[in-house]
């Protein structure tokens, strides 16, 4: 306990720092306007701005892009409320009830339910992710090739079961992303493979295209066409102010959204989106009256928003602690500090003490700032919604382009960006989701190299991956998760989605 | 997005026939693709190993996905109204990217916003003029003098 405080004051004397303040301010700003935009979520708008971090120290580049990362999250809430456009997916949710208390006249107590729940659980989560952490890092090391093959499948297939649609397509999407994985040089051989004569492909296709392609320029594909959105309410400060009884009915909708949001942000996958699903029907299912649902219940807003913050953190935890980016955001914000030479794994905590403890007390300050930011100032950020999508969408383009070149200065990426652009644009037709593809092709590396580590230290037996204790358990879950899937087939029962009541809500 | 269409209850092709399908053909395509690349013994799995279980895996989830499709959309009723649009915006961000390195991020921009602006959106000359310069040199500004990102010259220093 000492010793953590010790490690805490520590981050504080480095996020405290002025330089490192104004950035984390900066991307707290960039990250609400980010999450508020519709056509760009976190992941896009954390892999535009990755090229800029390049010149930066790896704390503050942290700190920016996890700034970034938690604004979009907080931003996403406002146009849901206000208009029920969820800028990003995690908010979705909160589209149905936030809408509805708009509808009522109170979207103040709506926003403002919306910030305190994402304040709490932000800060609740980093008060966790600052004692797991670092006891997951030393736990990590008993690890092998083994334990990290089932750990790493083991998300995938959480990612699949939790996910909103078929379990099924999600698979065969991480599968796809697996696939992309495998372009350019085969790390232990040395093999170009499909390549196609293109020498930049050697390298391998890198997560910021994919995602900015398929989270990016598919939506702006999808939505270009439509009619400039309706008029936008501006909630005045007290308007803002929740009622005693909107404050008491959020108290317990926090607290577990907070719970649920960082338990699912641990396990790889879309953890901030799944989270926010999860949380609304556990609200649902918990309420004394779950018919105010869908019509204005405060709940529905507090614990989805609550769970898709604490969710963002929760997520940072694998991260830290095992070096394996669970999720494409993670990917991308691992990318950042490893182009600074610093490799990140159950070492990086003890070797960065700097890096980690700093970026932890940052998130403290994160959440401070964003508090600030989106209670008084939530009118001035509405005016961005005023700028019609006509105008809106192009400039957006124009920087997805802009981004994508600027990771590596190559218009091979731009040509990959539009290919995936293209094909997520088809796929999202077809009911599939994208998000499966991104984690697949960032996971699709240390899969390989722990599935053929593995199989060289047995000399050749897939029963390696049954003799470790820990890998059961691992695939004992997966086991597990298919039969989950597929009970409703056979016993014609419902399945999780319909038992919190999501099949009904889209 | 797509309307749901209860199971059996419309005779065509469905969403997820096509897509399985489309699966399928990928799948048996990587796999040839793969077999420039050794497959190497379990004890030591060479670079065409996992890629040839992973078009494996995606050929049978196809297949499954071909098998299971009864109950998806046909695909006559998924609405296709914004892929006109989509198919130009494709198409223009191809030719921005072609003369990207050529005449520079600035007129590329400037063109490329001039287009979707000004054709696409069919917006007054003047607003469009100055959106898309606007847009070109403050962004410009932002990232290459103050955030020291490296942007492709064009003609005149552009």
């Amino acid at each position: 306990m000492a010793e953590v405080l010790n490690n805490l004051l520590l981050g504080f004397s480095v996020a405290l720092q002025p330089s490192i303040l104004a950035y984390a301010f900066a991307g707290c700003v960039i990250g609400t306007l980010v999450g508020m935009l519709p056509g760009l979520g976190p992941l896009a708008g954390i892999s535009l701005l990755l090229p800029a971090t390049f010149g930066l120290n790896p704390i503050i580049a942290m700190v920016l892009l996890a700034g970034v990362y938690y604004g979009a999250m907080y931003g996403g809430s406002t146009t849901s409320i206000l208009m029920r456009i969820p800028g990003e997916a995690a908010s979705v949710m909160t589209c149905i009830d936030g809408y509805a208390m708009t509808q009522r006249g109170r979207a103040g107590p709506a926003l403002a339910i919306a910030a305190i729940g994402s304040f709490v659980a932000g800060t609740l989560s980093v008060i966790a992710l600052m004692f797991l952490a670092p006891t997951l890092a030393s736990f990590a090391l008993r690890f092998g090739p083994p334990e990290y093959t089932a750990l790493l499948l083991m998300g995938l297939f959480v990612l699949a079961y939790m996910s909103g649609g078929s379990m099924l397509k999600t698979l065969t999407m991480a599968t796809v992303g697996l696939m992309f994985g495998m372009i350019g040089i085969d790390a232990m051989s040395g093999y170009t493979r499909f390549g196609f004569g293109v020498l930049e492909l050697s390298d391998g296709i890198g997560i910021v295209p994919v995602a900015v392609g398929m989270f990016g320029l598919s939506e702006i594909l999808l939505t270009a066409g439509q009619a400039t959105p309706p008029a936008v309410q501006r909630p005045t400060l007290r308007q803002l102010i929740p009622s005693g009884d909107e404050l008491r009915l959020s108290v317990g909708p926090i607290a577990r959204g907070s719970l649920i949001g960082f338990m699912i942000g641990i396990i790889p996958g879309s953890a901030h989106i799944i989270s926010s699903f999860v949380s609304y029907g556990v609200e649902r299912r918990m309420s004394k009256h779950p018919e105010r649902f869908g019509n204005g219940a405060i709940e529905g807003v507090a614990g989805p928003e609550s769970a898709n913050n604490a969710a963002a953190t929760g997520a940072f935890v694998p991260m830290l602690a095992l070096g394996i980016p669970t999720s494409p955001i993670t990917a991308v914000m691992l990318a950042a500090i490893m182009v600074h030479g610093i490799a990140p794994g159950p070492m990086m905590i003890t070797e960065q003490p700097e890096l980690f403890w700093g970026f932890v007390a940052s998130m403290y300050v994160g959440n401070v700032v964003l508090l600030i930011l989106n209670l008084p100032l939530v009118g001035v950020f509405v005016n961005l919604l005023r700028i019609p999508y006509s105008y809106l969408y192009p400039a957006v383009l124009c920087f997805c382009v802009l981004g994508v070149y600027s990771v590596s200065n190559s218009v091979v990426d731009v040509w990959i960006m539009l290919v995936m652009g293209a094909l997520g644009y088809l796929l999202r037709k077809m009911d599939f989701d994208l998000a499966p593809i991104a984690l697949g092709l960032v996971l699709s590396p240390i899969l390989e190299l722990s599935v053929r580590q593995s199989l060289a230290m047995s000399g050749g037996t897939y029963a390696i991956f049954f003799n470790r204790p820990l890998a059961v358990i691992m695939f004992v879950i997966i086991g597990l998760l298919l039969l989950l899937a597929l009970r409703p087939l056979v016993f014609k029962s419902k399945d999780w989605r319909a038992n919190v009541g999501l099949d009904e809500q889209g | 997005m797509n309307e749901p269409v209860a199971a059996g209850a419309q005779r065509g092709l469905r969403g997820d026939h096509v897509a399985g399908l489309v699966f399928i053909v990928l799948a048996l395509l990587v796999a040839w693709e793969n077999r420039a690349y050794p497959l190497g013994s379990l004890s030591t799995p060479g670079p065409g190993y996992m890629p040839l279980m992973l078009a494996s895996a995606f050929g049978v989830f196809g297949l499954l996905i071909v098998l299971r499709g009864g109950a998806s959309p046909l695909l006559a009723t998924i609405d296709w109204t914004e892929s006109r649009r989509a198919i130009v915006l494709l198409i223009a961000c191809g030719v921005a990217t072609l003369a990207l390195e050529r005449i520079g991020y600035r007129l590329t921009m400037i063109a490329l916003l001039v287009f979707m602006l000004g054709v696409i959106e069919r917006k007054r000359p003047l607003p469009t003029v100055l959106v898309a310069a606007g847009f070109a040199f403050i962004s410009h500004f932002v990232f290459a003098t103050l955030l020291k990102v490296q942007l492709p010259f064009g003609p005149w220093g552009l």
